[in-house]
């Protein structure tokens, strides 16, 4: 049984049949997609094993840390083909995300090596890396005998790659020659526009492509549709409010969070270019934000979104996705589109969170640990979880070039490749990495608290910030 | 003889009306909600009127938690369990150990014991995780970490205090002529103390051990540092339905119903005794 399919897919593996013919052959032979990703993945699981000593590690065992997740759901439900390659076991603990990350400093910063590897942002590395709680993972990716030769580094979409990798110095560059890889991506979201497509067209009202139009855009749907407000963005006293499209739109205008002089960091959001975006963005939440703006986070801006009280959000894409399924009241009536906030910019610059993999430095057994690493961020994984389960966005360019992926993202998402396509170039962590990256954007978020709330005006506002940032800057050492 | 008159018994009951109203209705909601889908429950403005069902009791006892993208596993009886096991365990401990300790602190005036007590008041005051980091590395060297000794032992700086000082102020209450007047009859120290001393503070010490129960089932942080997934309380557990890919309104809603039962139970049951209890040791002659 499947015996042709097989010799497709193997003779797809080896080079000797592009993605569309094999799609063609399998479509022919009656075989569906879901068919053809397990076929795929056992096949592809066949193929990793030739190149490869992968049962090195026979018998050994790996726990790890991990958030619940629809990434976390996909790793798992491909666990067995990683035991059946290894002839490893895999334990882990699942933590729901409100407490998952203290959870992960808990274990760290009390050099628990009972997680060999956990799941990370790439913002939080910047804390773990300096700390000494993970390991530079080029040793691993630089070492032949240790890496897969089929792993494919390059592979990884590159803005996304260099966002995981710092040197430590306080303004480096991420990326740079010398930046040591804190963590592995995995899975990752670009901020972009998600709409509900019904209430743009009751308006009359086209898809907005710059801030102007979109404060113009927000307005209009909302007063077209009753009960409705115009736009969903983030509002909490946190960092998470500005790390999603108010920092995508704000580096789309060329601005920066801090500026860089030969090492010495200062804050860079009291320019007058940034005043003039800040003045936009209050004035756009205040007329056609959510009532309740301050208390927004991940949560509700995506649960208006999905209820039918938000017309579009300008958030994370995979919040989108999510919304656009289950028993939301909107389900299959959103849509996307990239999201340029500058007219002047030729494609989006999206600030991206990337769900990474890290390795703790207090592993027992760090090269076991990197068996599974490659394995979970590998292709052929990132593959099974993007055709089968939710494992979206993946980070590797030949998951993005699957016919299979995109078809399927194609038929229940519209927009969504194509607006990921437009934004990947540009996507990147916009940031300045830095050690008190948190407190910072956490005190940006309560300034534009403030003016929202007319308490100060954007001018002042963003002077005061800015003063109370330099001085935050000098005492660390940093200014 | 009753003295009150019409008005101002129909005022009382009005004012009863309206601090139950405002207790019980963010219960009631709860309970409502738990009734409902994510649909429903989101509905713009809300609405009673909903076909109830009975899912998210389902989902939550089978495991299973439907989200926006897929159906996830969840083990929310587990965590039930462990809050069961652990408060349970750890109210008995602190029995075991703070009744005879506020009885020898209530009765016997020896030097020191007033620093002893009041250090053992003092766990209350350490902020959780100021504690907990440090533990956590003793606890991985004599094998404790994760387990539910460790955690039962650790959860006595919330119970131990507490029924060590409240029962402390009980036997105090508690004329020390009557134990004498048993002692003189012949009957030993430990005798005395268990069969005049214990049936008399018996509502003081069900009241702390209530108080410590409540408190212990409340508990967070604890068993978050200190124990991996199969040994969370439901105070992480309920966390599981907040996901990336939504929040299940009606699934927590459930899992709250499900997890303030078996406090509300024992509350309900032991009312009588929590309060005569309070009231009588807070009351000092």
């Amino acid at each position: 049984m499947y015996e042709k399919e097989k010799d497709a897919i193997g003779a797809f593996l080896r080079g000797e049949m592009d993605r569309r013919a094999l799609i063609r052959r399998l479509g022919g032979l009656g075989v569906t997609a879901a068919s053809a990703g397990t076929l795929y993945n056992m096949m592809a699981t066949s193929a990793l094993a030739a190149d490869f000593d992968w049962q090195k590690h026979k018998g050994k065992s790996v726990k790890l840390l991990l958030n619940k997740h629809p990434y976390t759901d996909a790793m798992i439900a491909n666990l067995p083909a990683f035991k059946d390659l290894t002839g490893m076991d895999v334990s882990y603990d699942i933590f729901p995300e409100d407490v998952y990350f203290d959870k992960v400093t808990a274990a760290l910063s009390s050099r628990s090596s009972e997680y060999d590897a956990f799941m990370t942002g790439a913002y939080m590395t910047w804390t773990y890396g300096p700390a000494g709680w993970i390991v530079d993972h080029n040793e691993w990716l630089s070492d032949s005998s240790k890496t897969n030769p089929n792993y494919n580094w390059d592979d990884m979409l590159e803005g996304v790659r260099k966002s995981c990798a710092w040197n430590g110095v306080p303004g480096g560059e991420l990326g740079s020659a010398d930046a040591k890889q804190w963590c592995i991506p995995w899975g990752y979201e670009q901020n972009n526009l998600t709409f509900n497509a019904a209430m743009f067209e009751k308006a009359g009202v086209k898809v907005p492509t710059n801030l102007d139009e979109m404060l113009e855009a927000a307005a209009a749907v909302q007063a077209g549709n009753d009960g409705v407000y115009g736009v969903g963005v983030r509002g909490s006293r946190s960092w998470a409010t500005i790390h999603p499209g108010f920092l995508s739109a704000y580096a789309n205008f060329g601005e920066a969070d801090l500026s860089n002089d030969g090492g010495k960091l200062s804050a860079a959001m009291n320019t007058a270019g940034s005043k003039e975006f800040h003045s936009k963005w209050v004035k756009m939440i205040q007329e056609s934000g959510a009532s309740d703006w301050s208390t927004h986070t991940w949560y509700q801006v995506g649960t208006d979104l999905g209820a039918g009280k938000s017309a579009m959000i300008f958030d994370a894409d995979i919040l989108g996705y999510f919304m656009n399924g289950g028993e939301n009241a909107m389900a299959g009536q959103l849509a996307f589109a990239p999201f340029a906030a500058n007219p002047a910019a030729s494609a989006p610059t999206p600030n991206i969170w990337i769900w990474s993999l890290a390795m703790s430095k207090f592993s027992k057994d760090l090269d076991a640990t990197w068996y599974f690493m490659q394995w979970a961020s590998g292709p052929e994984h990132g593959l099974f979880g993007a055709t089968e389960m939710d494992f979206v966005n993946p980070v590797r360019k030949s998951v993005w070039d699957s016919d299979v992926f995109r078809e399927r993202l194609n038929k229940n998402y519209p927009g969504y490749v194509e607006m990921h396509d437009v934004s990947a170039p540009g996507a990147s962590i916009k940031f300045t990495a830095q050690p008190l990256f948190f407190d910072l954007t956490t005190e940006w978020a309560a300034t534009l608290q403030r003016m929202v709330a007319n308490e100060v005006p954007v001018d002042e506002g963003l002077d005061q910030l800015a003063e109370s940032m330099n001085s935050q800057l000098t005492e660390a050492g940093l200014r | 003889m009753d003295h009150t008159s019409f008005l101002e018994r129909w005022f009382r009951r009005a004012a009863l009306t309206v601090i139950i109203i405002f207790f019980m209705f963010p219960i009631f909601w709860i309970v409502l909600m738990s009734l409902q889908t994510n649909e429903t429950i989101l509905r713009s403005p809300p609405s009673m009127s909903f076909a109830p069902t009975l899912d998210n009791y389902t989902a939550i006892l089978a495991g299973r938690l439907d989200s926006n993208v897929a159906s996830m596993g969840i083990d929310f009886v587990n965590n039930l369990m462990n809050s069961i096991i652990l408060s349970v365990c750890s109210v008995a401990v602190a029995l075991a150990l703070g009744v005879p300790a506020a009885y020898a602190f209530a009765r016997h005036k020896f030097r020191g014991s007033e620093d002893i007590a009041f250090t053992l008041l003092s766990f209350r005051f350490a902020p959780p995780l100021l504690v907990l980091l440090p533990l956590t590395l003793y606890f991985q060297e004599i094998g404790l970490a994760d387990t539910y000794l460790g955690l039962v032992w650790v959860y006595q700086l919330i119970c131990l205090p507490l029924i060590l000082w409240i029962v402390r102020g009980y036997f105090e209450d508690i004329s020390p002529d009557i134990e004498y007047a048993y002692r003189i009859a012949g009957h030993s120290w430990f005798s005395t103390f268990r069969k005049i001393a214990l049936p008399l503070a018996g509502p003081g010490i069900a009241a702390a051990g209530l108080l410590a129960f409540i408190f212990a089932w409340n508990n967070f942080i604890f068993a978050l540092v200190l124990a991996s997934a199969d040994k969370q309380p439901v105070t992480v557990g309920a966390l599981a339905f907040v996901t990336a890919s939504g929040i299940q309104y009606g699934q927590i809603a459930a899992a709250i119903v499900l997890s303030i039962a078996p406090t509300l139970a024992l509350a309900l049951w032991a009312q009588r005794y929590l309060v005569e209890g309070l009231s009588l040791g807070a009351v000092k002659g």
